[in-house]
């Protein structure tokens, strides 16, 4: 059974719009965020981050979307 | 049959003329792990959308996964709101954990980019996958054979 919501918003919040974020595997901890996502990976991997998640601050206008 | 639940994302939009209270978006959103041919892994977002007829990521994951684009076949697709999009083709493996994992033919496109997550669709997933969304409990649940 699953076991928690998944909600990273929070973490996200004083990051810019349209910033790419790397996440910690553990989904609590923002490791790197800029405009560059290959940067913000390799950033990430130097503070010792195997795998971190790529994401990108949504933008307020697109945060509700119609696939 | 095996049956794996995983959460609902939940996401926090604030007010706008709409929707003056702001909204909770309640998603079948999870994290996935690909893996091209040369070995490359990428951890991301993915949605699972049942109106997708393929799974697709942004081309910037081809990228960063060291796929060379420029070698993959192509076809011009069509989104909500887009059309003629170029479209990559490549073989990826995807992983959402706890046993549920899939290769599939996915789609890279530009236009993805600026959602920073991949679409789990028809073709690849569903094809592979009965899953049972429940809304109120804000969980999917994934059969797996």
């Amino acid at each position: 059974m699953a076991t928690a919501i998944l909600d990273t918003s929070a973490l996200l919040t004083g990051i810019p719009a349209g910033a790419w974020v790397a996440i910690s595997e553990k989904l609590n901890k923002v490791l790197a965020w800029g405009a560059d996502p290959q940067e913000v990976l390799v950033e990430a991997r130097g503070k010792g981050e195997d795998s971190p998640l790529i994401t990108r601050v949504p933008d307020r206008q697109s945060m509700a979307m119609f696939f | 049959m095996p049956e794996i639940s995983f959460p609902y994302r939940h996401i926090k939009v604030p007010p706008s003329a709409a929707h003056p209270d702001g909204q909770t978006l309640r998603n079948p959103k999870t994290v996935a792990t690909l893996t091209a041919s040369n070995g490359k892994t990428l951890r991301v977002f993915v949605l699972l959308d049942t109106g997708a007829d393929a799974c697709c990521f942004p081309l910037t994951y081809a990228l960063l996964l060291g796929i060379d684009v420029l070698s993959l076949p192509t076809e011009m697709t069509g989104g909500i709101g887009s059309m003629a999009n170029v479209t990559y083709y490549d073989t990826v493996q995807i992983d959402l954990g706890r046993g549920v994992a899939f290769t599939a033919k996915v789609a890279f496109m530009e236009g993805m980019n600026m959602h920073a997550m991949g679409l789990l669709g028809q073709d690849g997933f569903f094809s592979n996958f009965d899953v049972h969304f429940s809304h109120k409990s804000s969980t999917f649940t994934i059969m797996t054979p």
